[in-house]
């Protein structure tokens, strides 16, 4: 009976403190924050520094080196290079640096490599649009007007870049955005010219005569030699070849202790070529003849 | 109804019973006064499922529906809207015409309930002199949409659903009914507005204030109104994590939300036949039913209006504690639920309505012992809300947080 009675008092006192408890709860503030909009700060800045967000380039201290295009495991990052002669035009330029973050598994891979600290993941991660296309940074706005790629100075080790995120931040578009333009059918009809070399551009097969010329002149010469095979690279000191900058790739060549032409990534295909008529003049000594003008290889894919 | 009518054709000149279009008038009358009543029970509902979110929101420390419409008060015409649009599914193996019917008999037995409960002085579709027993008898239309819905639904999770509250409904039918006859017996009637008009505007002449028999009553009605409704903590026909929702599992679309539109419109139901029977109804405090009646003009407008939002005000509070409660108690076992209905609650309400009997008896013989204990039981739930009050308050600065009713909407 005692324990009856305990039970019953139990039940009440239970009902009693539950009911006031909640009820108490109903009379207090909430502690949920709705995000997105009354949120104090906005929700990025209160997320750790290292954070892998969205992917910026800073395309002021970037080298063109490709070595982030190379590294990304799923082709998210696509960058067009164009070369210029180094009088009218910069040495290498950039016509498209393109990060699609739709596509992106933000594996940080591209960062690694990245030898001035170009590429890095910000904070920004809210890319809910209605366009998927809309979530493609494009990083070279217009690629007519391409830019430069950066020249490391000799020695230097730190980069002048520009604070976190602000580049990307730009670059997002509002969730209702439209969609980027559809080539029209008379632009379409332009872009077959694309691929074709460009006025001003840069000529591989012509410049690697030039380049053989220069080099059967100064055969003897190792360190001439090794200026001229330099020239046929893309000069963006990435290392990519195994060498630690293009100094000692093209020093090797030119000292005979490496034979492999396909070593430049950055200079793609254009280098391979140089590199070959170059070698392939020093062998024979004669400048090969000009080859028809579709065997001329294109630009950097 | 009929009188207000009858003396709207007298006052264009036509004598009633001789005019011949009374008889469309009544028709007509009747029609608007379904449509309204059907669209009330509809609209209260929604906006309690409105209501119901915010008020277990805050009791989370959440904030609840809050975009659509100020406070989020139109989330509940946006869910309507979206349950109106989505697919009529009907289960490859179900009886397709009893899965089709069920949701309208729970509709028809929820609406027909309204037809006798009242709203104000005057507001009331039909005063019945048999009002609570025709109550009683509507609402066990709901167990058969129920025993439908879970049998034709051909799924073992909808039969077990509609077994349970079958057998839920009809097991707490008894201390129900029971304890509501007590107000029958103190009031001598069973139209809900003569119960009404036999008790009160102030507290202490409410029949749950009446004598200890009727106070347990109230609550026997309660816990078993609750039960009725499946309502937490006997919500046992939906347990969501064992029956995946009850005897609607099966259901989607419009013929969903007939299911909760009912259970959501149940609260008010229960609430209003609890503040009818035990509260006072729309009872006003000073004025007395008698006098009530000789009012005229504008001042009688205004008293009618006083009267509708009092009954409104005393149901929905009833209605609040309905969620409160969800929110406070954990879902009770079926053998518990059924130990309490048949062990406690209906030995108890037979046993009220025994003491009621003979305590009218005694009280008839000493008018002075039924005020005393009126009083005293009127003070004392006086001093328990109050110290309720305290208790809740303290629990509130106890945890350092501070009195915030209106921030973080």
């Amino acid at each position: 009976m005692g324990a009856y009675a305990k039970n019953v008092r139990d039940t009440a006192k239970s009902f009693w403190e539950g009911m006031s408890i909640t009820l108490s709860y109903m009379f207090r503030k909430p502690i949920t924050t709705q995000y997105p909009d009354r949120v104090g700060v906005p929700v990025r800045d209160t997320i750790p520094a290292r954070y892998r967000g969205f992917l910026e380039v800073d395309m002021d201290i970037c080298t063109a080196c490709l070595a982030c295009e190379r590294a990304c495991p799923i082709a998210v990052i696509n960058i067009d290079v164009v070369k210029g002669d180094g009088k009218t035009r910069p040495k290498l330029n950039m016509e498209r640096f393109d990060i699609d973050i739709g596509k992106c598994m933000y594996c940080g891979l591209c960062v690694e490599p990245c030898p001035t600290g170009a590429i890095q993941h910000t904070r920004e991660f809210e890319g809910a649009v209605m366009h998927f296309d809309n979530l493609t940074l494009r990083f070279v706005p217009d690629p007519t007007n391409p830019i430069p790629a950066y020249k490391v100075p000799k020695g230097s080790d730190a980069f002048p870049r520009r604070p976190l995120g602000e580049i990307t931040r730009k670059l997002i578009k509002a969730w209702d955005a439209p969609p980027p333009p559809f080539p029209s059918m008379e632009e379409a009809a332009k872009a077959k010219e694309h691929g074709a070399p460009k006025e001003g551009g840069l000529d591989p097969s012509a410049m690697g005569r030039q380049l053989a010329a220069k080099a059967l002149s100064v055969k003897e010469d190792k360190p001439k030699l090794q200026k001229v095979l330099e020239e046929a690279m893309a000069g963006t000191d990435c290392g990519d070849c195994g060498y630690p900058d293009c100094f000692g790739y093209s020093n090797a060549i030119a000292q005979g202790k490496d034979t492999a032409t396909d070593k430049c990534a950055p200079g793609g295909a254009d280098s391979k070529a140089m590199l070959e008529t170059i070698l392939v003049t020093l062998k024979t000594g004669a400048v090969p003849a000009p080859a028809t003008p579709a065997a001329s290889g294109c630009r950097s894919a | 109804m009929q009188d207000f009518i009858d003396n709207l054709i007298r006052s264009w000149g036509h004598d009633p019973a001789a005019w011949p279009w009374t008889q469309f008038l009544y028709l007509a009358f009747m029609g608007a006064a379904a449509f309204i009543v059907v669209n009330f029970a509809a609209i209260s509902a929604g906006i309690f499922s409105w209501a119901e979110r915010r008020v277990a929101a805050r009791m989370q420390s959440r904030v609840g529906p809050n975009r659509v419409g100020p406070f989020g008060f139109l989330q509940w015409v946006a869910d309507a809207v979206k349950l109106l649009l989505k697919e009529d599914l009907v289960p490859a193996e179900a009886d397709a015409v009893l899965f089709r019917a069920a949701p309208y008999f729970m509709m028809v037995g929820f609406a027909c309930v309204f037809v006798c409960l009242p709203f104000s002085h005057k507001l009331i579709v039909a005063d019945l002199n048999i009002g609570i027993f025709y109550i009683l008898a509507v609402t066990a239309l709901i167990v058969v949409g129920i025993i439908m819905s879970g049998w034709s639904s051909n799924s073992k999770w909808s039969l077990f659903g509609a077994i349970r509250s079958a057998a839920q409904i009809i097991s707490y039918e008894i201390p129900a009914g029971m304890a509501l006859m007590i107000p029958v017996l103190l009031a001598g009637t069973l139209s809900t507005q003569g119960i009404i008009r036999a008790q009160g505007g102030w507290p202490w002449q409410w029949f749950i204030f009446d004598n200890p028999a009727a106070f347990a009553a109230f609550f026997i009605y309660f816990i078993s109104a609750l039960a009725e409704g499946n309502r937490t903590p006997f919500d046992l026909p939906e347990a969501e994590s064992e029956l995946v929702s009850g005897y609607n599992t099966e259901y989607s679309g419009m013929r969903f939300s007939y299911f909760f539109l009912v259970e959501w419109g149940n609260m008010w139901v229960m609430s209003a036949i609890a503040t009818t029977m035990f509260l006072g109804g729309w009872q006003l405090p000073g004025l007395s039913p008698a006098r009530f009646d000789a009012l005229t003009g504008g001042v009688a407008v205004i008293a009618e209006i006083a009267s509708l939002a009092l009954f409104a005000f005393k149901t929905l509070f009833f209605v609040f504690v309905v969620m409160w409660l969800r929110w406070t108690l954990p879902r009770i076992r079926v053998d518990q639920m059924m130990n309490m209905c048949w062990k406690y609650l209906v030995p108890a309400s037979f046993a009220g309505a025994l003491f009621v009997a003979a305590w009218m008896l005694l009280v008839h013989e000493a008018p002075w012992l039924g005020q005393a204990m009126r009083f005293a039981l009127t003070a004392i739930a006086a001093v328990t809300v109050a110290a309720f009050a305290l208790r809740t308050l303290k629990n509130l600065r106890d945890t350092g947080d501070k009195f915030d009713f209106t921030s973080n909407w």
